[in-house]
């Protein structure tokens, strides 16, 4: 077992002979308030698939995205080849050999293969777009690497399995000796994955490195030799792929531990959050009603491209009941709860609240009908930026007879809404006039959160309403949450943090791939089998 | 794109009454230094320039009234340009809803011969309020229904309203004595009262009257709340049950109905007919009045007056100091942009990203 | 000369405006700036070319100037929408009043007040031996003005720019796909300065054009909606070089055919006919707007380290 703490870079007892291709020290980043990393190292030998592991939110895209120059680091140094190196662009990427397969393609449409693959590059016929030879290398490197693609097809007739693979010509083509491929399974078919692998496999026999990020523990340990664990922006630990197990990744990535955490240190377990979160507290009664509140059945929904996500989604939520739904993102929770608070409309299936139909309705029929919504970006779907306080609070609920008088907003009612919330949720700015996108992440919180319980909730859906949140603030909604349930408001609760689940939640279900692969109630909840569920790792280990 | 534009235009309210009456100022002040300089380039001398440009409003009193004259269609097709932009969309079509709405009025104002004051005056307000709204709800039924981008149609129709002008003014009811394209006058039980010496005519309580209950909707209505979150942000404007589609459409329907009453105004309280060219350059104006109030419905009439003390000393300066009174137009211009810079400019200290 | 001519003649000589200016709007935007200054840049280009050539006695240097006066309009438009992020669409507006201005300033300031406006020698015909004997298309397409021949040529080495080399690949993807660009080193913001600067150029030669092929002076309001017809048109012509110049001759026509009708009084008021151009276009955009695609980042401001900027 080769195991490394984080901040005291001791030599590893299996250090390779060789230096490392890549190094990076003590990376920093934040975005705002937000510390994206919080002083990562990183280390890559040459000719290896290294695994990059870690839940949503852990900092590995960004960690990437800094060793591709697309974000500059606040702080931290990299060395590629032992020599330090300023990545300030993706231009200067390029140049020291770094390649990287963004998860969102970043191709352009329009364009032919080759046409995408050469995009910036300097051709021999500059400045003449002659690309027959470029075709010729394309298909010479397509062959080799066992990427079977056709160089003349327009990138948007390709299927996702074969655009992935243009993105890794793309940086092969360059001449990238350390190649990063973000989360590069998501989309695939299994089939496709295996190609995937095979074509890694090569890529490392001719010398190269490859980064793998992922969230998915079975494809980590099929292809990687050595990974890295991290969370919440931190490095969590280093291995080598044959000193650990399913068991342990998936205890290590979820940070939940009880389970497989007898070799852990203290100081890990304080790095990835564990600490601060109670245990769940299995004598809270529970207030939980046999009386079904929200009825979904067979519900089929698609994303933005117009893609099913949802296959046949069921779930009944009852009056008083918090229902946790557990999932890695992209795997169909988020348009899930978009259609359950009525902003998406579902492609199939029938919704009932309180027994009365429900899907097709506008939006605003759902919030009539007490639906309330935690959205998961809360700067995105959640506030008006250059709205006050008092405004944002009052959004949604701006044309009930509450704020309402003779079609104007009644703006003492809001005021004093607005003064009491901000008492009540500790909401910290100097005034109800305050604009709300100018305040703290947590306090975003606390208004979406003042706004959802104004309104006096039958339904309340809440997507990863944590995620980014200091500990008070994490407590404080918690507190809120279990509130509403007391007061008999159904709750559906999506999210990817399994403590938080465990702790609020009366009954969990596993979404994986748009489907619901597993439920447990409180009481019998086993956080690894769950963790097993949304990773996709059935039965297995 | 749009929500951007708010988002420089809109700054949040509590920085705006600090910092950005500062840099309202320093922008103000920089326009007119290098205008300065521009007219010292030309050989003339900006002292006196500067001078007839600020003070011919105030000196006499017919300087005054001439300044609220031009107040009136300023500020109202500032308004025109507003509210759309509030909810993201840019109205660029002020000037063919006036005079649509000046044709109507007019049209209304010469049929309807000897009908009383109490039945002619608002019917023509109304008529010319209508084509406006009619005129701009044609680029928002183009936008809601087929998604074209509404500068362009709102730009064309500015054109199209030219042939519509001509054809009434020259064609159906034309003044033969005029050798200029002029319809015979309206009515006389269809002209705006008047108060005052010089007179001053009654749009200029209308266009107070409307400018302050666009300020109590905008602030305090249910409308104008819907319409400041579609602005603001349109994803959780929609999340939170607004139709975001309807309210844009809305708007610029308002808008166009402003810039109506705008050439009903006109033709009732200026000219008492159908001018061809009465709307001179109110459409640039009442967009500069828009982008400078950035969106503040309450700063709005203010930066409107300003800018008709421009207008109106310009006229003068090219008399008394030989400078052509398109300098001002390229002041504002400058003062726009270099507000707009400043709104980038200053706050990229302590800027939070996202 | 047969009516067929007559017609086409005047057809490609109004051509020329509506080409530049789309051209140059189709440059900036395929590079994801969206341009909506043309109708004051046309003006400014009017204005200095009509200047520089009675001044100078030269209509090249004429030409010449006012191409550079929009250029430096490009300027100020590339370098504020991508190093300082501002809104296209508020400093587009904002060059648009400044050019307006600048253009009446400028005459004002050179000629002042005078009855009689002094005129420039227009743009003198060159016929191409051979190729202008062709009947009915010869005279009416190789028998014109310099800048008739410009404009041919410069649409079809946009074209093979655009689609035939490396660096019109560059700039392509620049508005398509910024991101996709700028992760392959193609920095996004040179080439949208550069292409706004060459873009604003050409649209102040389309509005140079008006004086010195049509009316030998400048005279306020002279562009008269060429500017914004021009941005319709680039939609029009899905922003492909290659169909903007039939897009181009279909606008020209339009304004030929309003004209030429007021001319022979057919019985409808000639107003209505003089309105045709802009109705026409408003129903062109609605069919354009269903088939025509726009660079997918047009009028978007690229921030390399915004988390939604995809």
């Amino acid at each position: 077992m080769t195991e490394m703490r984080p901040t005291t870079p001791a030599p590893l007892p299996q250090r390779a002979p060789e230096p490392a291709l890549l190094r990076m020290h003590g990376m920093r980043k934040s975005f705002g308030t937000v510390v994206a990393l919080d002083g990562v190292d990183f280390e890559v030998a040459p000719r290896q698939v290294h695994g990059l592991l870690g839940g949503n939110g852990a900092g590995k895209t960004t960690l990437m995205n800094v060793l591709y120059g697309l974000y500059r680091p606040d702080s931290g140094a990299v060395e590629i080849d032992g020599q330090q190196v300023h990545i300030r662009s993706p231009r200067d990427a390029i140049r020291h050999g770094v390649g990287m397969v963004h998860q969102s393609f970043l191709q352009v449409d329009t364009y032919t293969v080759t046409e995408n693959i050469v995009l910036g590059t300097r051709l021999p016929s500059f400045p003449v777009l002659s690309l027959h030879d470029a075709h010729q290398r394309v298909r010479e490197m397509s062959e080799r690497f066992g990427l079977d693609v056709d160089p003349g097809v327009r990138v948007e007739d390709l299927s996702v399995g074969l655009r992935q693979r243009v993105e890794i010509l793309k940086a092969l083509y360059r001449g990238a000796r350390l190649l990063v491929l973000d989360e590069p399974t998501t989309n695939l078919t299994p089939h496709e994955v295996d190609a995937l692998f095979g074509s890694l496999r090569a890529i490392v026999e001719e010398g190269m490195s490859v980064v793998f990020i992922t969230h998915k523990i079975r494809e980590t340990l099929a292809v990687c030799d050595r990974l890295t664990v991290m969370r919440d922006g931190r490095l969590v630990t280093v291995v080598d792929r044959d000193a650990v197990d399913a068991r342990r990744l998936a205890g290590l990535m979820v940070g939940e531990l009880s389970e497989a955490g007898e070799e852990i240190r203290d100081d890990v377990a304080a790095v990835i959050g564990r600490e601060g979160v109670e245990e769940a507290d299995a004598l809270t009664p529970s207030s939980a009603t046999t009386t079904p509140r929200m009825v979904a059945q067979g519900v089929c929904a698609d994303n933005d491209l117009g893609v099913e996500a949802v296959h046949g989604v069921s779930l009944t939520v009852h009056r008083g009941e918090i229902l946790g739904v557990a999932g890695v993102a992209g795997n169909g929770q988020g348009e899930l709860v978009e259609v359950l608070s009525g902003i998406r409309t579902a492609r199939s299936g029938s919704i009932e609240l309180d027994g009365s139909p429900m899907a097709g309705q506008p939006t605003a029929r759902w919030l009539a009908a007490g639906v309330a919504y935690v959205p998961e970006d809360r700067t995105r779907d959640g506030i008006l930026p250059t709205s006050s306080i008092a405004e944002n609070i009052v959004l949604g609920a701006h044309r009930s007879p509450r704020f309402r008088r003779r079609g104007f907003i009644d703006s003492g009612a809001v005021r004093r809404t607005a003064a009491t919330a901000m008492s009540a949720y500790s909401i910290k700015a100097s005034s109800v006039n305050s604009p709300a996108g100018e305040l703290s992440g947590g306090n975003i919180q606390r208004v979406i959160l003042a706004r959802v319980f104004g309104h006096d909730p039958n339904l309340l859906v809440l997507h990863n309403p944590t995620r980014g949140l200091d500990i008070r603030s994490t407590q404080f909604v918690y507190e809120r949450v279990r509130e509403a349930a007391a007061a008999d408001a159904a709750v559906l609760l999506v999210s990817e943090d399994l403590d938080e689940l465990m702790h609020l939640a009366d009954r969990v279900v596993a979404v994986y791939s748009g489907r619901i692969v597993g439920e447990q109630s409180r009481g019998a909840y086993n956080p690894y089998e769950i963790g097993r569920l949304m990773t996709g790792v059935r039965g297995e280990v | 794109m749009t929500s951007a534009a708010l988002a420089q235009l809109n700054r949040p309210a509590v920085r705006r009454s600090a910092t950005s009456a500062l840099s309202y100022i320093i922008a103000v002040l920089a326009a007119f230094l290098v205008t300065g300089l521009i007219i010292l380039w030309l050989g003339q001398d900006p002292v006196t320039a500067f001078r007839s440009i600020l003070t011919t409003s105030f000196r006499t009193s017919f300087g005054f009234v001439e300044t609220l004259h031009k107040w009136v269609p300023i500020s109202l097709l500032a308004l025109g340009f507003t509210i759309p932009l509030l909810s993201g969309k840019f109205n660029i079509g002020g000037e063919g809803q006036l005079l649509v709405g000046a044709c109507a009025a007019a049209a209304v104002g010469i049929t309807a011969q000897g009908l009383p004051a109490v039945i002619l005056l608002p019917a023509i307000l109304i008529a010319g309020t209508a084509a406006g709204a009619v005129w701009a709800g044609i680029a928002a039924w183009l936008l809601v229904r087929f998604g074209v981008n509404e500068i362009l149609t709102t730009v064309l129709l500015n054109f199209a309203s030219f042939g519509i002008v001509d054809y009434i003014a020259s064609e159906v009811w034309s003044d033969p004595a005029a050798g200029h394209p002029t319809t015979i006058p309206i009515a006389d039980a269809g002209l705006l009262p008047t108060f005052g010496a010089p007179p001053v005519h009654a749009g200029v309580i209308i266009a107070l009257v409307v400018a302050l209950v666009a300020m109590l909707i905008v602030r305090r209505g249910t409308a104008g709340y819907e319409l400041r979150a579609v602005g603001a942000n349109p994803r959780a404007a929609r999340v939170h049950g607004v139709r975001i589609a309807g309210v844009a459409a809305a708007a610029l329907v308002v808008g166009g109905a402003l810039g109506g009453l705008a050439g009903a105004i006109e033709v009732t309280g200026v000219y008492g007919k159908l001018i061809e060219g009465l709307q001179t350059n109110y459409l640039l104006l009442g967009i500069i009045v828009g982008l400078i109030a950035r969106g503040n419905v309450v700063a709005l009439p203010f930066v409107a007056f300003g800018i008709a003390v421009l207008e109106v000393g310009a006229s003068a300066m090219q008399r008394t100091a030989d400078v052509p009174n398109e300098m001002v137009l390229i002041t504002e211009a400058l003062i726009l942009i270099f507000i707009l810079a400043s709104t980038v400019v200053q706050p990229r200290v302590g800027r939070r990203s996202r | 000369m047969s009516n067929a001519t007559q017609f086409l003649t005047l057809v490609v000589t109004a051509m020329v405006p509506f080409i530049l200016a789309s051209q140059g709007t189709m440059l900036g935007g395929r590079a994801g700036v969206f341009n909506v200054s043309q109708e004051g840049v046309m003006a400014l280009g009017a204005s200095v070319a009509f200047l520089v050539s009675l001044k100078s006695g030269s209509t090249l240097v004429g030409l010449v100037v006012a191409l550079l006066a929009g250029a430096v309009f490009g300027l100020v438009l590339g370098a504020a929408t991508t190093n300082l992020r501002l809104d296209q669409f508020v400093v587009g507006l904002a060059l648009f009043f400044a050019a307006t201005g600048l253009a009446t300033l400028l005459y004002k300031v050179v000629i002042g007040v005078a009855t009689q406006p002094p005129l420039v020698p227009t743009l003198p015909q060159w016929r191409i031996p051979g190729l202008a004997s062709i009947p009915v298309v010869g005279p009416a397409v190789f028998d014109q003005n310099g800048l008739v021949y410009f404009a041919l040529l410069l649409s079809a080495a946009l074209y093979w720019l655009l689609y035939h080399t490396s660096l019109g690949m560059r700039l392509r993807a620049v508005g398509e796909n910024p991101k996709c660009a700028d992760s392959l080193g193609v920095s996004i913001t040179s080439t949208r300065i550069v292409t706004s600067v060459i873009g604003s150029g050409l649209i102040a030669l389309g509005g140079a054009y008006i004086p010195l092929v049509y009316t030998g002076t400048y005279t306020d309001g002279m562009v008269a909606g060429r500017g914004w017809l021009a941005i319709a048109l680039t939609f029009f012509g899905a922003w492909r070089p290659q169909f903007i110049l039939p897009g181009a001759a279909f606008f020209a026509a339009m304004e030929v055919l309003a004209l030429r009708v007021q001319v022979q009084g057919i019985d409808i008021p000639h107003q209505f006919i003089g309105m045709l151009p802009y109705v026409a276009t408003l129903l062109i955009i609605i069919v354009a707007a269903r088939w025509a695609r726009a660079p997918a980042f047009l009028g978007r401001n690229y921030d390399r380290e915004s988390r939604t900027a995809l």
